[in-house]
């Protein structure tokens, strides 16, 4: 009767049932879990002694005390011997990040996992290699041998920079240290390519280099300090969704009050503390405003700036600080760099522009009245009673990276919390939410390319989408662990062009194999694909993936990849730099492979390929990859992080994800506790020590100060104030075709393409579309209901939507998921690029909005259109 | 078809070894696992829109909410198929949530559940969805009788903790 087949019983895991330790495969919080496996067809008792849990199972559990087991938490998969296993997986309650707490999506980390009798059994199993318009499986000798000959042939014939990649940078989602270390080595060493791209933007670039160039990390605070801040500024972040339990365990327990002990702790002789305030910027009323406002309204302050105005109101709300003297002077001499401060006084705060006018201008553009920028200032650094300074933590996420003028916004922000001494105390810090959880680490130093950073360092780097939409040089073109036909901006010209460019070679390839039958073998076949590179304008592209992704079906070669829990894997959470042990708990599918495991192979048999030709000085950079197991590429990769042998005060000195001397048995035996990133190793005692909080001492710059910087002059006039890829739709009669701003963002139901939710019965239901959100009044206007479909259009591009009509944008804004299986609203997203980092701006654009007629039965039968950010009772 | 179990045209017109079929205590059994049994929750003339009423089912300590949504809901019972019944502890850890606004809400960690969706998380932290009571109505006498649980019921590994002799 119900929507799809629910349980009312799950097996019990037995005394014996062996338990794994691991950490949720999804978002940026890294929220611990427990694996318990166990053989089918046994069970253990209902008594605690007979069970894994040591739980009573013939009484009720007590909320929020009792172990959380919920349908999803259960699957039976094949174990690496073969045999069938129950595994149920559990959040962990000795997690001190999540303390058995978890989202929607975690929740669903077993019912995700592979089986062939479930949907998931879509998972890719073998190597395959197109043929017209077919994808053949190939054996992994065969695939790996054509990859490599088509790799050294284009490389050696055209130069490294033929070979272009967009190769995730993150962990989680199946990808830790050893798949970055591996790709880097790969990319950087064996091949030598500056061609480079990063999963979710079109180069290879920091999001936050206007943050990192000024010696900060953007991930410095500890989880700690969202419980011992008297204020919680998000910007252009919504932890509710998108970092959920982050957000409900940590943030939520201070708004309430209930963290008041731990700050007495923490805190100073005599300083107040109480339950916390908080700021949020954006333009949108998310949930994240709602459940917050519905706990202490009084206590939130929520500002709504117009779309990619946010550093001239983060300037605006440093310089109200400086108005009224609550800047942190003591902070700013003895920890900051005096000499750019000049700079950034006269360019940030623009304090040769009178306060009153300068205050004038910053309400007309950003649409923020002065009163609330004063407030902000005031709850972000206006001393507490007994003249103590108040602890602001501020976590900035997508809203603002994905923003208008990337390096700038972000300095900005990260200047604020400077100019407020908010570095390196409890309660403090200033850095990013996350999205993916983290773990780069890539050999920077023996990169056989140059990289380069922002326009200040070299920069700013090459756009690879232009690269290999526009540029013919470019003939081999890898992408791993994303989907860019949704996810990239700009995309439906995107996938246009490498659709054209992909087909260009196959094409060549049936018309020789009309002539002379298909290649025998992969050496003939690469043979074939070189020349079809050389007498077309053709893209060869290779597609390493869990699943057969919207891009695969350009793809010539498919490789299948393991994905979490198939292998074991290491990664750090980002709002703590909480470095554990993912531990492998079944088989990968057929015969998907680590992508180390890929990468090096394909590194290995070009070195066997230059070998046999007697080019031992390339075969040299091809060396060192063919690694057998995940602990020997975690700790290939530890030899290259400088000494850590360092003292406390030179952690500011060490890269943020250092984990020299670290183990895979050290982090099983540490546990769910695992280790904050940066590790040093105890000079006096030779012991690991981990980094809670960073920047205690030193920033990360040479002398260690802090280096301000000022920002670009700005114009008031929105005409002078936005790049050209928007003031277009404000010219010649644009402005009534394209009535709509329009911005995008994630859901809290789904991870990211939903790759895994698609094959989920309740996030089908719940999520069944691409959707937008259009305030009432709007809604109103144009006669358009919940449960509409509707067209969204622009000069760029077209997608189609559900609707569902709330208040969280304001009237005159659509909001989007960013994506989904059923289409990519990043159709709608501009070309505009930061010239200083070529950080695209997704978050704004101009639409119109087009109602479709009917509807579809299905959706307005079995989706909620109940308005997601209303918990008012 | 099992959604309109004793929709109006089911009870009114509707074929007689159908509506059999669909109400016999042996078709709920190979719906569900566990031996529930049946239980009356209800009269439906002593409902009222948007009130919810609550009662224990399958035991004593397992709370749950009837609510007679005021428009056709997933499995719904009654001439308007709108009579629901949820267990009402949250499935994500478990607090008891409270229905307003034509859905349920949960006052820990801000789960929200859409009683005419089958229960459906629309926002928040559950994975799973309400588990929702199979209902049938009496139509002779008006009253309403709980006989199983889809779904499993938070704190639980089986929805019947102790099998008792009926
Ligand atoms: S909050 Fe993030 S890490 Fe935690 S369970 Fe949810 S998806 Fe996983
Ligand atoms: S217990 Fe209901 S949302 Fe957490």
């Amino acid at each position: 009767m119900a929507l799809f087949a629910r349980k009312d019983r799950i097996p019990i895991p037995p005394k014996d049932a062996q338990k794994f330790i691991t950490v949720c495969q999804y978002c940026t919080v890294g929220c611990g879990y427990y694996v318990y496996r166990w053989p089918v067809g046994k069970e253990g008792g209902l008594k605690p002694e007979e069970n894994a849990l040591g739980i009573d199972f013939t009484k009720q559990g007590v909320a929020l005390q009792t172990q959380s087991i919920t349908e999803t938490m259960h699957n039976v998969v094949k174990g690496e011997d073969g045999k069938l296993y129950n595994i149920l997986i559990v959040p962990a309650k000795d997690s001190p990040v999540n303390r058995g707490n978890y989202s929607i999506r975690g929740g669903t980390n077993a019912q995700a996992a592979y089986s062939p009798t479930k949907p998931t059994r879509d998972r890719l199993l073998y190597p395959m290699v197109r043929v017209g318009d077919q994808f053949m499986p190939v054996s992994w000798d065969e695939a790996i041998d054509l990859i490599a000959r088509v790799v050294k042939g284009v490389k050696d014939k055209w130069g490294p920079d033929s070979i272009a990649m967009k190769v995730y940078d993150h962990g989680g989602s199946g990808a830790g240290f050893e798949e970055n270390w591996a790709v880097g080595k790969f990319f950087f060493v064996a091949v030598g390519t500056r061609m480079l791209s990063i999963h979710n933007r079109p180069a290879y670039n920091s999001e936050v280099w206007g943050q990192r160039e000024r010696g900060v990390h953007e991930l410095n605070y500890t989880y700690e300090d969202a419980r011992l801040a008297d204020t919680i500024v998000l910007w252009g972040s919504n932890p509710f969704e998108t970092a959920s339990v982050f957000y409900t365990e940590q943030m939520l327990p201070n708004l309430q009050g209930a963290t008041v002990e731990e700050k007495k702790k923490e805190y100073m002789k005599g300083e107040p503390a109480e339950p916390a305030r908080m700021i949020i910027i954006d333009p949108r009323k998310t949930s994240s405003v709602t459940v917050a406002q519905s706990v202490a309204p009084d206590r939130i302050l929520h500002l709504r700036p117009n779309l990619g105005t946010d550093y001239v109101l983060a300037n605006a709300t440093a310089r109200a600080v400086w108005e009224k003297g609550w800047w942190d002077k003591e902070f700013v001499e003895k920890r900051t760099d005096l000499k750019t401060f000049e700079d950034y006084k006269k360019k940030s705060l623009m304090l040769d522009v009178p306060y009153d006018e300068f205050m004038s201008r910053v309400e007309r553009l950003t649409s923020v009245k002065r009163e609330d920028i004063e407030k902000a200032a005031e709850w972000i650094a206006k001393p507490k009673a007994g003249g103590f300074r108040r602890r602001t933590l501020i976590i900035y996420e997508k809203g603002v990276i994905w923003g208008y003028k990337n390096y700038d916004t972000i300095a900005a922000i990260a200047q604020l919390a400077a100019l407020t001494g908010n570095y390196g105390k409890p309660g403090t810090g200033c850095g990013r939410q996350g999205g993916h959880q983290e773990c780069y680490f890539r050999p920077h130093d023996k990169s056989r390319a140059k990289l380069v950073g922002s326009i200040y360092a070299g920069g700013p780097p090459p756009n690879i989408d232009e690269y290999v939409k526009n540029d013919p040089r470019a003939k081999v073109y890898f992408v791993s662990g994303t989907d860019p036909y949704l996810s990239t901006p700009n995309s439906q010209a995107y996938k246009k062009r490498v659709h054209e460019r992909t087909l260009a070679l196959t094409r060549y390839l049936s018309e020789q194999a009309k002539l002379a039958g298909e290649p025998a073998g992969s050496e003939d076949r690469a043979k074939r694909i070189l020349e079809g590179l050389e007498k077309t304008s053709g893209l060869l592209m290779v597609v390493i993936d869990m699943y057969e992704t919207e891009t695969a079906r350009d793809a010539h070669v498919i490789l299948p990849a393991a994905g979490w829990g198939e292998k074991p894997t290491t990664s750090i959470n980002c709002n703590s730099r909480l470095l554990r042990i993912y531990e492998q708990f079944m088989a990968p599918p057929g015969d998907a492979k680590p992508d180390w495991w890929i990468f090096g192979r394909i590194a290995t048999r070009m070195k066997e390929l230059y070998e046999a030709e007697g080019n031992y000085e390339e075969a040299k950079y091809c060396a060192g990859m063919d690694w057998k197991s995940a602990e020997e590429v975690f700790l290939d990769g530890a030899n290259e992080f400088p000494d850590n042998r360092v003292s406390e005060e030179d952690e500011a000195m060490l890269p943020a994800e250092c984990y020299k001397g670290v183990t895979y048995e050290y982090l099983r035996k540490v546990g769910q506790k695992g280790i904050q990133t940066p590790v040093r190793i105890d000079p006096k005692t030779g012991q690991l020590v981990g980094t809670k909080r960073r920047y205690v001492h030193k920033f990360g710059t040479p002398d260690g100060k802090f280096k301000w910087y000022g920002t670009d002059p700005w114009d008031p006039d929105p005409m002078k104030f936005y790049p050209p890829q928007i003031t277009k739709y404000f010219q010649d009669g644009n402005d009534k075709k394209f009535p709509f701003w329009f911005t995008n963002g994630r859901s809290q139901i789904i991870w990211q393409t939903g790759y895994n939710d698609r094959h989920l019965p309740e996030k089908v239901y719940t999520i069944p579309l691409p959707y937008i959100e259009m305030n009432p009044e709007d809604a109103k206007r144009l006669g358009i209901k919940s449960g509409d479909l509707v067209e969204v259009y622009n000069l760029e591009g077209n997608a189609i939507a559900l609707v569902y009509v709330n208040d969280a944008p304001p009237p005159g804004m659509i909001y989007g998921t960013m994506y989904h299986w059923k289409g990519s609203l990043n159709h709608l997203t501009t070309d505009y690029t930061d010239p200083k980092t070529t950080i695209p701006w997704y978050k704004a654009s101009r639409v119109a909005v087009r109602k479709l007629k009917g509807n579809l039965e299905d959706v307005l039968k079995n989706t909620s259109l109940l308005p997601i950010n209303d918990f008012t009772t | 078809m099992f959604m309109t179990k004793i929709s109006r045209r089911t009870f009114i017109g509707g074929s007689a070894a159908m509506s059999a079929l669909l109400t016999s205590p042996e078709l709920v059994k190979a719906l569900t696992s566990q031996p529930y049994s049946r239980v009356k929750v209800a009269n439906i003339k002593n409902l009222r829109v948007g009130e919810p009423v609550s009662f224990n089912y399958p035991d004593k300590d397992s709370p749950a909410l009837l609510i007679k949504l005021g428009e056709r809901a997933y499995g719904g019972v009654g001439p308007d198929g709108d009579i629901v019944a949820y267990s009402s502890l949250c499935t994500h850890m478990g607090c008891p949530v409270v229905y307003s606004k034509k859905r349920f809400l949960c006052p820990c960690h801000y789960s929200m559940f859409d009683p005419a969706k089958n229960g459906q998380t629309y926002q928040g932290h559950a994975s799973e969805w309400l588990p929702q009571i199979i209902l049938r109505l009496e139509p002779r006498t008006g009253d309403i009788y709980a006989e199983g649980v889809e779904g499993l019921i938070w704190g639980r590994v089986r929805n019947v903790l102790k099998v008792t002799k009926k």
